[in-house]
């Protein structure tokens, strides 16, 4: 009995230190699947497991799902590290669900330009590419070249036209910009939900997600989509003749943010994950990859990389961010008349 | 321990389970669907039930349950019968044929569809050889391509079901018949179709319930223009965040499959004591 105390005593801790260790050496984060968590993992998550010995669980969610499940896991967030596309980092911080970040503990936040770390302390977590919101169309097929977002109501396009449900961030944008220029605010889109049902009427469809896009423009004929400026990047190297471009009256942007979540064991960690993220390197690797606009002041782009993304101080300083916290107030109202609207 | 006492411990188990996984959540629900930021509301229901374009849902959603049932009965009974007459060799490989589109991921088996059904796939592209349609047609993002979708995975739950009872009927019975001067679907129409009638409310009671509360196929194959029922409570949890609201669409839902099976069964159970 005395003999076998003390390896067992010795072999719990053992046991014990090794379940503790496992778990300090697992993140959970989120990506948004597809071509982005592939560029994910070769430009962040596969050389942080290798140079930290940590292992990442990537969970495949869209920022608005994830943020919907954060916010059901108030008391037991399962997310270490969560990033988000369509601004739910600022409702996100001010409810409490992110954690406010020691610009200390970041040494790359130092080169990140003042817009994309502008509320570390408050909990809203730095951005780490940008994403322009254009026209996305088939340069073959299409009958002219589009250069406005007015252009999207031409009837030329009428059944081969894809608009995106605004449960995704983007097409969220794409439809508050297209309200925007219908003479529309954050305060009324009617006009933008008029417009979309004179484009469906016309014949356009509805997809949710990205891959849809993809299948539209390779297996249906379509010519034109609203969409942002990586995706037309994606489409190209699948072998689809996509081009992108800006509209005249403007080009939102969605800042993609790595935000640390609160109440969570291992924030050290995470801030490295997120230090990861923004590094010069990571964010060189997201625009080669999938043509974002980095944040990150000393990336250093090759001309042709450079020429798809907006690059530079200035080209992003010129971009349009709708308000996030009015978006995120309004989404309940918005998805029920949206759903409306597109409803047969 | 008398007899009564036995048979009431044997069920504990079985009934602990039942209320755990069941009774309870939809107790909660029940609560969560009245609840109100100042007490208890029906605000969510009477939202619901104002509304043309939900009852517009919800009436898409009964319909389209209705339909699959009925395409799955008709098909199911002839196929039941048929896997009934012939030898055990041959209906092993019907069974196996009926039941293996139910052994893949439905995501993959929807996606199957996706292909089949879009404009260049193969069936809109052999109606536009026929020249029935036109250029443009495509039966993806259509009422029709979730009934089909649809029909596929519960047609071995109607099948079995019917093809259970049909084992069970006499033979001499359509023998009698036939003999008496009956055709050959005379007989069926008398004499195995009233008997299988318990198969058939059976079955059709597992597809209509499965097809009013399924979500994933008629999401993909109905795109986001057609909403089911499912498909907008899914929203109301995870987009919109009215988790009320969604449960009194859940509850709106359970209501409405009651409604339209209770006299279904009552008619039949009366018809066969």
């Amino acid at each position: 009995m005395k003999t076998a105390l003390g390896p067992t005593i010795l072999g719990l801790a053992v046991l014990l230190s090794g379940a503790a260790l496992a778990q300090e050496r697992t993140l959970v984060i989120n990506s948004f699947g597809g071509a982005y968590e592939t560029a994910h993992r070769k430009c962040v998550i596969t050389p942080f497991e290798q140079a930290t010995g940590a292992k990442v669980q990537v969970t495949t969610a869209y920022s608005a799902d994830a943020f919907a499940q954060l916010r059901a896991q108030k008391d037991a967030p399962q997310y270490d590290v969560i990033h988000f596309s369509g601004g739910q980092e600022i409702v996100g911080a001010a409810e409490g669900l992110l954690a406010p970040i020691d610009a200390a503990k970041l040494p790359n936040a130092a080169e990140l330009y003042d817009f994309a770390k502008a509320n570390l302390a408050k909990g809203q977590g730095p951005a780490y590419s940008i994403a322009a919101i254009g026209l996305v169309y088939n340069s073959e097929r299409a009958p002219k070249t589009p250069s406005s977002w007015k252009d999207l109501l031409d009837p030329a396009f009428g059944e081969h036209l894809v608009l995106t449900d605004i449960s995704n961030g983007y097409g969220m944008l794409g439809f508050l910009m297209l309200n925007q220029v219908e003479g529309g605010s954050l305060d009324d889109i009617q006009p933008g939900l008029d417009a979309v049902g004179k484009l469906l009427d016309a014949g356009a469809i509805v997809v949710s997600t990205s891959p849809e896009i993809q299948q539209e423009f390779a297996q249906n004929d379509a010519w034109i989509a609203p969409y942002a400026s990586d995706y037309a990047f994606t489409l190209r190297k699948a072998g689809l003749p996509a081009k992108f471009v800006q509209g005249a009256e403007g080009t939102p942007a969605s800042f993609i943010t790595a935000n640390l979540v609160a109440n969570r064991p291992n924030q050290d960690l995470a801030l490295k994950f997120i230090d990861m993220t923004i590094s010069k390197s990571a964010e060189e690797c997201f625009a080669d990859a999938l043509r974002y606009s980095p944040t990150n002041a000393k990336a250093e782009l090759a001309p042709d990389v450079a020429a798809d993304v907006a690059y530079g101080e200035d080209a992003v300083k010129g971009l349009i961010r709708f308000d996030p916290a009015t978006i995120e107030k309004n989404r309940a109202a918005w998805v029920e008349q949206w759903s409306k609207t597109i409803a047969r | 321990m008398s007899d009564r006492t036995e048979n009431l411990l044997l069920a504990v188990p079985g009934l602990a389970l039942l209320s755990l996984a069941f009774f309870l959540p939809i107790g909660k629900m029940l609560v969560l669907s009245v609840s109100g930021p100042d007490g208890p509301t029906l605000e969510h229901f009477a939202r619901f039930l104002g509304d043309p374009f939900y009852l517009g849902i919800l009436w898409r959603t009964v319909r389209l349950s209705v339909v699959i049932t009925l395409v799955s009965a008709l098909i199911g009974f002839p196929l039941a019968y048929i896997m009934a007459r012939v030898g055990p060799r041959l209906r092993l490989w019907l069974v196996v044929m009926v039941v293996l589109p139910l052994m893949t991921s439905v995501v993959v088996r929807t996606f199957g569809w996706m292909v089949v059904l879009s404009r260049n796939g193969l069936v809109p592209d052999t109606l536009r050889d026929l020249g029935l349609v036109g250029r443009t047609f495509s039966l993806m993002q259509t009422e029709a391509a979730i009934v089909i979708g649809m029909v596929q995975v519960l047609l071995p739950f109607m099948t079995l079901s019917i093809l259970g009872v049909i084992g069970r009927i006499d033979g001499r019975l359509e023998e009698a018949a036939r003999t008496m001067g009956c055709g050959f679907l005379g007989a069926v129409r008398t004499v195995v179709l009233p008997l299988s009638l318990p198969g058939i409310v059976a079955g059709s009671l597992l597809v209509f319930t499965l097809s009013a509360s399924s979500f994933v196929t008629p999401n993909l194959l109905g795109g986001a223009r057609i909403q089911v029922l499912a498909a907008s409570i899914y929203k109301s949890v995870t987009q919109t965040l009215d988790w009320p609201f969604a449960a009194a669409q859940a509850i709106v839902l359970f209501a409405g499959i009651l409604l339209v099976l209770a006299p279904y069964v009552r008619m039949t159970a009366r018809r066969h004591g």
